[in-house]
């Protein structure tokens, strides 16, 4: 309820912002090889751009109380239903990115500060410098050559599903737990290929922050009083390593996590554009570059109101990490 | 635990398993699928909407039937489409009128809906009558072809349908043929049209109900579309239905990744691969591409003739004889396209009545300097070159060069990148100097061309001249029954702009299809894009 506030000011600025943008939509929309001073008109009537800007926010907030986000020229849909239609498919990629980012990131900060000054530190370093260091569209390029082009392994990187393998009902959204909910394997391999590498390209360029986070905080749990106590009185190395040490350690990764998340939603634009990924951020850009307005305002809404949830489910989290913790 | 472990494993390889069983099933309707991508989207059924982008017209022309469409013609051995050479589609003949004033167009008798329905006449006067009375796309088109008001369209009988011109028109029929005067099941459509929406705009945007060869089967806009085959459309050259079961159309943003689409085979055709990305597929020889120059347009360098200094002839003479042509062509276009510099005139006089046509400028620098002293700057000025970001792959390094070479005159250049929106925006109020631009024409004849970009104030006369004897020869022009006539007024407009030099037109640049050897038949049309009716696989 505390973030109403934020969000209503998001959604004024975002309005706001994209009538001082200098672009105009009617006159991009009206490019047909005819289209003349009337078209201009026609569609600057349909999308309300003829009232004044005070009464267009009005309308427009108004529209939006009622769960109307309006209706984008590009796609001619209403933007909820792209949104709704376009969400699960980002939420499947960057969850998926997200498990695999942490799933390899925290075993290696683990590692490195294990042996801190090692072999495998310095490994782990270069590792994460040169996932940080290397643009999304170039390894994702570069994995579709690989896996793709040169060993044929992956599927061709269209979208979510191959178009040839007919799609299961839609129960979640996300296409590799419909196909599971309908029973239907190859459907789920067939989903599943497509997803991993766009997932592995997005988790490449997260894996630096997480490792890391868990690498620093990981020494200062080890160096720590209870670890040391822990480890005099002769306690196995697996659990004090990760029942006392990492458990401590895991609030800063689950923080830095929630951010990475959120903006792994909003900013994986690059790999969805390499991947055909029918994903919100792509939209939103598709968007913004020829100024339609609803579906940019739309989106950033929807982003507002994901980071709300995120920053909760955070503080969720922190809770079990940390039973200290209270919300 | 080890044999939980290995689930997955066998799963895996189970569906593995399947997978290749299934194989030829698979195959065999992958033959018959053609499967074109595309980094544009098909975001409407309806090529009125206003808004639609090119990829709908496409998918427009496999769901809908007009009432004529243009024939074929080759052009340096390639296919293109012929303007003079008018075919029935859903009419089977047409008679046009002594004094040209009328035409009369008798309906094909086997002619059906997708639901079935036979065409009649009466859908014919319902779909032009929305084409020229509601607010959309085709009443601009149509008004080019003096095709303005209901009135104009009769009804005779159920298989006979009259046009009546209020001029002897010769872009009436022509304009019959283009993408916008669809012709659609008048009961269906009047069915779910509403009080506010009688055209039904709004639903036909989502709902294809014509008489063409190809029926949707589904369609996600900005993503994909799959159309499979109306096997009762007969209309095709050989009177059978197309030849591919199932079209997919489906839009995959980056270019690389249709290059690799196409190499590997997964993706039948393409048409907008990037220039290096052609020439590399080009040399590999395992594709065929097939290059045609895009001979209803024209890529300009345009000066707005009313703003400073470009108001000054010699100003504009300068920039035209400063310009490295044959670099920029290289740069831009890997040479992929047509030029229109370089000509030689032994008399001075343009050589061509058509439009566009190769004018005799090229890279002079010393001419340059001369005008631009005889401009009264010969220390030369500062102005900005813009583009948009849609086209930068050709226009940035086109521009970089224009920068350079004008430098060596004294013209120092800003370049300028814009936002497609914001870029349109500028061009329609009149606000850039110096920017590139191309332009498109449907009926690509010479006064079409100058009554659209060359004349009054609007968004498409970049260069913003007004020249009352070119505004007067082109609109004679556009009645001139008389060929001979015709082609005097042509010569005369070209004679004109090269005098007046209102923009520079640089090239055309070529349309490079890109497809797998097996596929056949593949023609330029004058919408720019791949019409899948056309189109076979061996």
């Amino acid at each position: 309820m505390s973030s109403l506030p934020a969000l209503f000011g998001v959604l004024v600025f975002t309005f706001l912002l994209m009538r001082v943008l200098p672009g105009d939509p009617a006159v991009f929309f009206a490019s047909g090889p005819n289209a003349g001073k009337e078209e201009i008109e026609v569609i600057r009537k349909q999308m309300g751009l003829d009232k004044p800007v005070p009464q267009q926010l009005l309308l427009y907030l108004y529209d939006v109380g009622r769960g109307n986000l309006g209706r984008s020229l590009m796609t001619g849909q209403a933007v909820t239903t792209d949104l709704r239609d376009r969400l699960p498919a980002s939420l499947e990629l960057t969850l998926t990115a997200l498990l695999i980012a942490l799933v390899s990131a925290i075993p290696l900060g683990v590692l490195a500060a294990l042996k801190p000054g090692s072999v495998i530190d310095h490994g782990v370093r270069l590792f994460c410098a040169l996932g940080v260091c290397v643009p999304t569209f170039v390894s994702g390029l570069l994995l579709i050559y690989v896996f793709y082009y040169l060993l044929g392994l992956a599927p061709d990187p269209t979208g979510r599903i191959d178009v040839f393998t007919s799609l299961p009902p839609s129960r979640t959204g996300f296409l590799t737990i419909d196909f599971l909910l309908a029973g239907d394997l190859d459907g789920w391999w067939a989903a599943f290929r497509q997803l991993i590498l766009p997932a592995a390209t997005m988790a490449l360029f997260v894996i630096a922050p997480l490792a890391r986070i868990t690498r620093a905080s990981m020494l200062v749990s080890l160096g720590s009083d209870f670890v040391r106590t822990a480890r005099s009185v002769g306690l196995s190395w697996w659990r004090i390593v990760v029942t006392y040490a990492l458990r401590n350690a895991i609030l800063p990764v689950i923080t830095i996590a929630g951010i990475v998340f959120s903006t792994m939603l909003g900013a994986n634009v690059l790999v969805e554009k390499v991947y055909s990924w029918p994903g919100v951020a792509s939209y939103a850009l598709d968007a913004l570059l020829s100024s339609d307005y609803a579906p940019v305002q739309g989106f950033v809404l929807l982003m507002a109101s994901i980071f709300v949830v995120v920053n909760l489910l955070v503080d969720v989290l922190y809770g079990i990490a940390d039973p200290r913790v209270s919300i | 635990m080890r044999l939980r472990y290995c689930g997955p494993f066998f799963s895996a390889v189970g569906a593995l398993v399947l997978l290749l069983a299934a194989e030829p099933a698979l195959a065999q309707s992958r033959a018959e699928t053609l499967r074109y991508v595309t980094g544009a989207s098909v975001n409407t059924l309806d090529p009125n909407v206003p808004g639609s982008t090119r990829e709908a017209f496409a998918v427009s022309l496999s769901t809908y039937d007009r009432l004529v469409s243009f024939g074929r013609k080759q052009l340096n051995g390639k296919w293109v489409f012929d303007l003079d050479k008018i075919t029935g589609e859903l009419a089977e003949s047409y008679d046009v009128s002594p004094d040209l004033m009328k035409i009369t167009f008798h309906l094909r008798k086997d002619a059906k809906f997708q639901d079935g329905t036979p065409v009649t006449a009466d859908d014919v006067k319902w779909s032009l009558d929305r084409a020229v009375t509601a607010p959309v796309l085709g009443k601009a088109q149509l008004l080019t072809g003096s095709l303005t008001s209901a009135d104009q369209f009769k009804v005779i009988d159920p298989l006979t349908f009259e046009v009546t011109l209020p001029k002897p028109d010769k872009l009436a029929l022509p304009n019959l043929a283009t993408v916008y005067p669809i012709i659609i099941n008048s009961k269906v459509a009047k069915a779910n049209a509403t009080a506010e929406d009688p055209w039904a705009i709004s639903w036909l945007k989502e709902h294809a109900v014509g008489s063409g060869a190809y029926v949707i089967e589904s369609f996600k806009p900005g993503e994909q579309v799959i159309m499979k085959r109306n096997e009762a459309w007969n209309r095709g050259s050989p009177d059978k239905s197309a030849f591919f079961k199932r079209v997919i159309v489906q839009t995959v943003p980056e270019p690389a990744t249709r290059a690799n689409l196409v190499e590997r085979g997964d993706a039948d055709i393409t048409v907008d691969l990037q220039a290096s990305d052609i020439q590399s597929l080009e040399s590999k020889g395992t594709l065929k591409v097939i290059s045609t120059p895009q001979y209803n347009s024209v890529t300009f360098i345009s000066m707005n003739n009313t703003i400073p200094p470009f108001d000054n002839i010699n100003v504009r003479r300068a920039v035209a004889y400063a310009l490295p042509y044959d670099d920029m062509f290289k740069a831009a276009l890997f040479g992929r396209g047509t030029p229109l510099f370089g000509a030689s005139w032994t008399d001075g006089k343009p050589t061509t009545s058509a439009f566009p046509f190769p004018q005799p400028i090229k890279l002079d620098l010393d001419k340059a300097r001369e005008y631009l002293k005889a401009a009264g700057m010969p220390d030369g000025f500062s102005t900005t070159f813009s583009f948009n970001v849609g086209q930068a792959s050709t226009a940035e390094p086109m521009a970089a060069l224009v920068k350079e070479s004008l430098a060596r005159i004294g013209i120092k250049v800003d370049i300028q990148k814009l936002p497609d929106a914001q870029m349109s925006t500028q061009i329609n109020e009149k606000k850039l100097p110096f920017f590139t631009e191309g332009i498109v024409a449907w009926l690509p004849s010479t006064d079409y061309f100058y009554r659209n970009f060359y004349t009054g104030n609007q968004r498409w006369n970049y260069s913003s001249i007004n020249n009352a004897e070119l505004t007067a020869t082109a609109q004679e022009a556009r009645f001139e029954p008389d060929k001979a006539k015709y082609d005097q007024d042509g010569l005369k407009l070209n004679a004109i702009h090269f005098a007046e030099m209102p923009q520079i037109a640089l090239w055309q640049p070529s349309q490079d299809a890109v497809m797998a050897t097996s596929i056949e038949g593949y023609t330029y049309q004058f919408h720019r894009q791949v019409d899948y009716r056309d189109l076979r696989r061996k």
